[in-house]
This record gives C-alpha cells, sequence and structure tokens, in this order.
C-alpha cells in the first residue's frame, strides 16, 4: 500500500483499528500514546456569509485551511465567533466577530492569488481567536538532494509549495530562516569551502556572512533577526560563535575542545543550547549570551537522560526542547520539558532533526529521508514531503 | 576574516577533557587563500588516509605513526596541505560536519607539533556533505597543494 493512503486511513480509523494493522517499525510513534484531540477543548466557529462574486470559492478556501489546522470546531449552530467575507476577483476582506458581536478582526487582503488571501486570513483568524499564530502561511526550510546535490528548499507545511533557494555548485545544506520568512542563512559550498551566506527572499540578494577559515555550519537566527549562532573552526578548534549581523563582530559562547553543532536559541533571545562532544558523545550545554563585549558569558550542561542528543531547538514558549537522540540503536526525536521535565520520545526508528512549528502545536522531522509533520497532542503525524529526494534537516520558521 | 572577534572567553565551571588531552597551545589557522578545495580540483592524497572508528576524534598510534612520518617528510619540499575531514552518513548531519573538522584539527595540531608550519595547513570538514563523490567512511584525508 503507497504510504501516504496508509496514513490517512490511520487518522481516519478509530483506535482500535489503527493498532490492528501491522506497521513498519519506523512508521509507528515511540512511546508517546496517540491521543484524539478532545472536541470540547476546541473553540467552535461558525463560517459566516461570503458575499462578492468570489466569496464562495474564499469560504470554501478559509474553511479548509482552518479545518486543516485543527484549532476549531467549525459549526452551523451555536458559535462563540464567526467568519465572514466579501471577495471580488480573489481579493478578501475577511472578518471575524464574537457571539457578543464585538468585531475581532477585520482586514482585506489583496495578494494576486485567492488561495494565498485566504490562508493569510486563516492565520489571522487563528491568531486572533487563539493567541497563537497560524501556520498556513509558516515556512519550513530543508535540503533535498532531489537534483543530484543538495540544495536548500521551502515548503509550506502542507508540501503543496516547494521552491528551490539555492543553486549552487557544490550544493548548499544547514539552513535557518528567520522569525517571518524574509531570510534564509545556510552554509554554501560554492568555493569549494563551507561558507555562511544569508539570502533576502524578497529581494532576492545574497551576502556572506563569513567565510573564514575551516569550516562554518549549523546557522540559527536570534528572536529578533539581528544574530545568528554558528560553528566555526578558525580559532583551531570548532566553537560556537555568535554573529552580530549590523556590525560584523562575533562572541564565542561555547569554550569546548570538543565537537560543538546545532546552536539554537531560547526565544528569549539570551540564551543559546548546542550540542557538543567533550569525548563521551554529543550532550546538550546552554551559554547565557552576554549583553556586552566586556560582560562574560555562563554555560550549563544541560542533562537529557541520553548520552548521545543532538540537534536541540526550544520551543516558541521556551518550556520545551525537541532534541535528536540515540534510542536502541537508532536515531530518535525526543521531547523534553525546560529547564526540568519529563523527557519522551516523540517519534523512535531513525527520526532526527526536529523543529517547532511557530505555535508550539507540532514538530516536523525526517525519517529515512521523509519529512513529516507531527501533532504533539494527538500523536498524529503526516508526511508532507516524501519521494523528492532525500530530505534533511528541517528548519520551521518561528 | 570579515568578522572581528569580540570576546571569547575561558567560562569557568565547565567539565572539559582531562588536562592530558587538552593541547597547551591552539594554534588559529591562517587564511586559505591559494588553497584548492577536493571538491573543486583533482587533489592526490599525501599519504593513506586516517581512519577513525565511531565518534572517535583523537589520534591514536597509527595515526601518529602515519603523520610523524608526513611531517619529516614536509622538511624536505615545504609543500601545503588541505586536511579534509569525513564521516560516514548516518550521523546527524550538522554533527558530522564538526566531528570531521574536529578530527581535521586534531591532525593539524599534531602536525605543527611535529614540526610542520602552521601557514602551510588548512582544515575542512565536509561530515558527508560531499557523498557519494567523495570518502563516504570516517576518514582524514591530507591532501597535497
Amino acid at each position: 500500500m503507497p504510504l501516504a493512503p496508509l496514513i490517512v486511513l490511520l487518522v481516519l480509523l478509530p483506535a482500535a483499528a489503527a493498532t490492528a494493522l501491522t506497521l513498519p517499525s519506523w512508521l509507528v510513534s515511540g512511546r508517546a500514546r496517540k491521543q484524539p484531540v478532545a472536541a470540547a477543548a476546541l473553540k467552535k466557529v461558525q463560517m459566516g456569509e461570503f458575499t462578492g462574486g468570489t466569496g464562495g470559492s474564499s469560504q470554501r478556501a478559509v474553511q479548509a485551511e482552518l479545518e486543516s489546522a485543527h484549532e476549531f470546531q467549525i459549526t452551523s449552530g451555536q458559535a462563540e465567533f464567526v467568519i465572514s467575507g466579501a471577495s471580488v476577483g480573489g481579493r478578501l476582506t475577511g472578518r471575524v466577530m464574537d457571539s457578543s458581536g464585538k468585531r475581532l478582526l477585520e482586514r482585506t487582503y489583496a495578494a494576486p492569488g485567492l488561495d494565498e488571501n485566504a490562508r493569510a486570513f486563516a492565520d489571522d483568524v487563528i491568531l486572533a481567536i487563539t493567541g497563537k499564530p497560524g501556520l498556513a502561511t509558516s515556512r519550513i526550510a530543508f535540503v533535498s538532494d532531489k537534483s543530484g546535490v543538495r540544495q536548500v528548499y521551502l515548503s509550506d507545511p502542507e508540501g503543496r509549495e516547494v521552491f528551490q533557494v539555492t543553486h549552487h555548485r557544490h550544493g548548499a545544506v544547514s539552513p535557518t530562516l528567520n522569525s517571518d520568512a524574509s531570510a534564509v542563512a545556510y552554509t554554501s559550498y560554492r568555493s569549494g569551502f563551507p561558507v555562511v551566506q544569508w539570502l533576502d527572499l524578497g529581494q532576492g540578494w545574497e551576502r556572506t556572512v563569513t567565510d573564514t577559515s575551516g569550516s562554518s555550519f549549523g546557522a540559527a537566527f536570534s528572536p529578533d533577526g539581528q544574530r545568528l549562532a554558528m560553528v566555526m573552526s578558525f580559532l583551531g578548534n570548532p566553537e560556537v560563535f555568535v554573529t552580530d549581523l549590523n556590525t560584523n563582530t562575533a562572541a564565542c559562547i561555547s569554550d569546548t575542545t570538543g565537537v560543538p553543532g546545532s546552536p539554537s536559541w531560547h526565544p528569549d533571545g539570551r540564551q543559546v543550547i548546542f550540542s557538543d562532544d567533550r569525548g563521551q558523545g554529543p550532550a546538550l550545554y546552554v551559554a547565557e549570551v552576554p549583553e556586552t563585549n566586556q560582560s562574560q558569558a555562563s554555560l550549563v550542561r544541560w542533562r537529557t537522560g541520553y548520552r548521545f542528543s543532538t540537534d536541540p531547538e526550544f520551543s516558541p514558549d521556551g518550556q520545551s526542547v525537541a532534541f535528536t537522540a540515540r534510542s536502541g540503536g537508532h536515531l530518535a526525536v525526543v521531547v523534553k520539558g525546560w529547564p526540568n521535565g519529563h523527557a519522551r520520545v516523540i517519534q523512535a526508528g531513525g527520526a532526527a532533526h526536529p523543529s517547532w512549528s511557530p505555535n508550539g502545536r507540532y514538530v516536523c522531522y525526517t525519517q529515512h529521508g521523509v519529512l513529516y509533520v507531527h501533532h504533539l497532542t494527538s500523536g498524529h503525524r503526516r508526511a508532507i514531503l516524501e519521494k523528492q529526494g532525500r530530505i534533511s534537516e528541517p528548519r520551521w520558521m518561528k | 576574516m570579515p568578522a572581528v572577534l569580540a570576546c571569547c572567553q575561558a567560562l569557568p565551571g565547565v567539565p572539559g577533557l582531562t588536562k592530558n588531552d587538552e593541547p597547551t597551545v591552539v594554534y588559529a589557522l591562517g587564511g586559505r587563500e591559494g588553497f584548492s578545495s577536493p571538491l573543486e580540483a583533482a587533489l592526490k592524497p599525501a599519504c593513506q588516509a586516517l581512519e577513525f572508528p565511531g565518534t572517535v576524534f583523537r589520534l591514536g598510534g597509527g595515526h601518529q605513526k602515519i603523520l610523524g612520518g608526513l611531517a619529516a617528510e614536509w622538511q624536505a619540499g615545504r609543500p601545503r596541505y588541505l586536511i579534509a575531514g569525513y564521516t560516514a552518513p548516518g550521523l546527524p548531519e550538522d554533527y558530522a560536519r564538526s566531528l570531521s573538522e574536529r578530527r581535521a584539527q586534531a591532525v593539524r595540531q599534531f602536525l605543527i607539533e611535529a614540526g610542520v608550519e602552521a601557514a602551510s595547513l588548512q582544515t575542512v570538514g565536509f561530515g558527508f556533505d560531499s557523498s557519494p563523490s567523495s570518502p563516504t567512511s570516517g576518514v582524514v584525508v591530507i591532501y597535497r597543494q
């Protein structure tokens, strides 16, 4: 049976029927128990009237986006919120009212395509009602070798729109997106050596952030987009640095003679978590980023319970860390509360490189070259990109 | 280098390597102008590839024997070497890059301590980014420039 239909079937089947199927080990979630999302916890939303020539199409597109977000129960009966709008020629004016008639949102969307406007409105609806960002307009950067050389790509979270970002002769890897997905930084091998580059996706211009001796990789945008944490080795051993993109200054925060990698920022912009192998397998460390050049960083080891932990990433609320661990001889994606909390295997059997969705409800990761999006509450997951070459290093914009 | 090193200070209280494992002096890299990448040109290895098992990045006796011979050879023509690290696929990508670079740096450090001029040595860690056209196992290859 093809993989995609099988996964869809699993989501639709009752739990008892789903467990009766025999699945490959890597397709089954780890220790996490799948739980249905409680309908009672979802806010009730009614789709009201959408007037205008493309009103019907707009209403259907917005409803489809809201349904796929799994944030609301869409009902024709009594609802807490009513969504309505008007659309002519694909241009969309949408509004959200609460049950008392108070207007929570009214905005006009005038992008060239109706679907694009519907997605933007759906994201605003989710933000207005839940306070957490919607995902329809978010982007995931990843690496694929489908062209024969590893290059950086962007995709929406449904895997419908895939865009090749880099076209370097020797490839590009290790991408990171800034908070609004207007820029991507990555490591390119354009000169045959690894250099970190920064690409403005709106304007299309590219800038070399660092072209130092040795290797440079693992760039991660700070929450404000003004700094990059990355690994550079020009000092004679690899270290994690924080580079200020405005002043071109860099501060070393790792102080290691080991194997540091995969830096990632806390949403407060003051801490960076990274992996470092000091001879006993990679472990996770957290550095307090100095606010001035004169102040000293502090560094602590964060014990995960695993002897092999890499690719850490803080959740958008800063309360958890997702990382790759080696469990039972295979890589697995694990989520653990920060700074203290229970570690939970989200997906075992070769899953790696987790990255949180902007609303913190999902993580994406790769397993056997396929890109998955995994709902953390229900445990349901979906392959959003497969047969697109071998996919690796996904990063969801925050 | 465009970036200016603003602060890189010793951080207290971090469990690190034992004193015996830490080099007394770590030699910063010089500019890599004039060095060719194996991705750009067909480069000839200066000696046999140095194999590293698992995630080991420290040099063993076998490595040191090969490198000792290479350091002696270097005195004759003073060639320049690019030390390139590779790993097998299967490790997390970023860890693989750092591990391969760290191994290359360990080789460079040994060669410098054995008398090779630091300016003659450059490192790069490819992880398994350059496979399958390059080595697909955990090795360090020293390319003559």
